[in-house]
């Protein structure tokens, strides 16, 4: 869990005069499962597949696992990609596809075998591992595509948009699958949907036009350990009751949501803390409808 | 040793998805036919041949061809014929013996290698660029290991489609040709199969160092033709220029293109078969590496 995975600085890469990637840094810690958020054309995309050596870029470093930017012969099978928009040979079949990357990759037959068809049925594919790839839907496709991924469980994963395409069900297989692998295996997820990164990532960075603006730990960003949320059924008709339950907080009121937000960043108070002092003296005055530690993901980024 | 496995899985991967491919099959099938209905126009003229001696002589006709025509083949007037035609000695004092339905698919199979390479490996490269699944194998593999393994797949699909080939000739022999030596044909046309195989070598390194240069698979396959007639040509603008400029060395270039070296593959002795199918690997490595160096250096 201690180190960096992967490590990327000042990177560049240049499309004729634009910038895809205008000095990229970025430091992923070891077992770290980090989000990429950010707008349309950000450099998400073009940092993963710089990262994989799909790209040549201009200027700076890339470090995977220690040893320098990515070469298959040192990093084939500690690392893999969900590449966006790269489809899977259509005449190939699932399992033995995923058969054949993973020998690629350097298991031997048995471990191959067994590998492929644990990853098929971890993406609910089991029963299509001999059906053409042309034959599979667009979500099936995707399954497939992530399954190749976590072949022989590489120290570092990255995925672009890999809930994209899923049904309700299937995409919340795939979040419980890559839940399951947190601290077991470095993962970066770059999507639009902040809702996936905010239950899936430990740590998350804002991109914005082909540079990392800000990066911290999804509690930090969402300041889950110093802020709460309250959603009332009325006003608190006691303000100061509140001050004095939670001494050095600050309380502010939204008439519109009815929500009651308690920020008590200097107060060196726990979340469970501040609950246990507030809710009762809430409740004395109205109904709690809700509670919610810190701002969601989404508010975090567009206030960012 | 592990590079070499990696390049042998690729190859397995690329061979399987080429036999499962519709445009490889569609190809595969009509090589088959093209091999069954050259072999069986042969035949017929040399039915017809027959016929016309028989009537010439005023001899009843033969039921099943091949009765008289081993014995045309072997006649000095045919033999004198073909030499002329074969415009090598050594090529034709090898062949001289030969059956001549055997002759007929080996003439097929050189004649047709070019196509099937182009036809069958052209886009292969090029359509795994633009799809993108190219890059689920370079995280594996590098990308001169996936080159190389492309090109061992392809010649296995090359071959399997030689062979298929040489069994729809052999059974159309077998049925329409007359029963003397028939059976002993199919290893023949097995090792005319795998010769015209090791003449593939350089077109098929060729089809695809050409798809690695664009992303396009119909673009690729176009330019692969385009390349093929360049070949073809290439001998006659040499003299050309040769003669032109009065530089007879310039000549020696045309070591550079696969016939060069073709009639190397008609002789039956080990030396100039050796020689001619290394000299025809390695042009068929050097088209590929010209294609990779392009790939090498651009983004996938």
């Amino acid at each position: 869990m201690i180190g960096v995975a992967l490590a990327t600085r000042d990177l560049v890469k240049r499309y004729g005069r634009r910038r895809a990637l205008d000095g990229f840094t970025l430091a992923v810690p070891r077992g770290a499962m980090m989000g990429l958020v950010g707008a349309n054309g950000a450099g998400k995309t073009t940092w993963m597949m710089a990262v994989a050596g799909f790209l040549r870029f201009a200027s700076g470093t890339i470090d995977l696992l220690g040893r320098g930017p990515f070469d298959a012969k040192t990093h084939a099978g500690r690392f893999s990609i969900l590449p966006q928009d790269s489809a899977l040979p259509l005449e190939a079949r699932p399992g033995e596809l995923l058969y054949r990357y993973a020998r690629m990759q350097g298991l031997s037959a048995e471990a191959a075998r067994r590998s492929a068809s644990e990853m098929l049925a971890a993406v609910n594919l089991a029963d299509r591992a001999r059906s053409s790839v042309r034959s599979l839907s667009h979500g099936m496709r995707m399954r497939v595509r992530l399954a190749q991924c976590f072949l022989g469980s590489p120290e570092v994963v990255l995925l672009d948009e890999p809930l994209n395409g899923l049904d309700p069900v299937e995409a919340d297989r795939i979040r419980r699958f890559l839940r399951a692998r947190r601290g077991k295996q470095t993962i970066v997820v770059s999507s639009h949907n902040l809702h996936d990164i905010e239950t899936l990532c430990t740590h998350v960075a804002f991109v914005e036009k082909g540079r990392v603006a800000r990066t911290a730990t999804l509690e930090a960003i969402t300041r889950a350990a110093s802020r709460v949320t309250y959603t009332l059924a009325a006003k608190p008709t006691d303000m100061d009751a509140l001050a004095a339950a939670v001494p050095g907080a600050a309380f502010t009121w939204t008439d519109e949501t009815h929500a009651l937000v308690c920020s008590f960043g200097e107060s060196g108070e726990g979340v469970g803390a501040v609950n246990r002092k507030l809710l009762p003296v809430l409740l004395s005055q109205t109904d709690v409808l809700a509670v919610f530690s810190g701002l969601s993901l989404e508010q975090a980024y567009l206030g960012a | 040793m592990k590079s070499l496995f990696r390049i042998g899985q690729v190859a397995l991967a690329e061979c399987a998805g080429a036999v499962r491919s519709r445009r490889a099959l569609v190809i595969l099938v009509l090589y088959l036919l093209s091999a069954v209905f050259c072999m069986m126009g042969t035949i017929t003229m040399l039915g017809k041949m027959e016929a016309e001696l028989a009537n010439v002589l005023q001899l009843p006709e033969s039921e099943k061809t091949g009765v008289v025509s081993v014995t045309l083949w072997k006649s000095k007037p045919f033999q004198r014929m073909i030499k002329a035609g074969v415009k090598n000695d050594l090529v034709y004092n090898d062949i001289a013996g030969r059956h001549p339905a055997e002759l007929v698919y080996a003439w097929f199979a050189f004649m047709c290698a070019p196509l099937l390479a182009v036809l069958v490996a052209g886009n292969r490269v090029a359509d795994d660029l633009k799809s993108g699944a190219v890059r689920y194998a370079i995280v594996r593999v590098t990308r001169l290991e996936w080159t190389l393994g492309k090109y061992m797949g392809q010649i296995l699909m090359v071959a399997i489609a030689l062979a298929a080939s040489a069994i729809g000739a052999w059974v159309v022999a077998v049925f329409r040709l007359s029963g003397i030596g028939t059976f002993e044909l199919l290893p023949a046309m097995f090792v005319w199969g795998a010769r015209a195989g090791l003449y593939a070598l350089a077109w098929i390194g060729l089809a695809l160092g050409v798809s690695h240069v664009t992303r396009s698979g119909s673009r690729a396959t176009a330019l692969g033709l385009v390349a093929v007639a360049l070949c073809a040509a290439w001998p006659n603008i040499l003299e050309y220029f040769a003669g032109k400029l009065d530089w007879p060395w310039l000549c020696h270039f045309d070591a550079l293109v696969p016939s060069s070296a073709e009639m190397s593959l008609w002789r039956s002795s080990f030396v100039p078969l050796f020689t001619g199918g290394a000299h025809l690997l390695a042009l068929g490595l050097a088209y590929l590496m010209l294609g990779h160096a392009v790939f090498a250096r651009r983004d996938a």
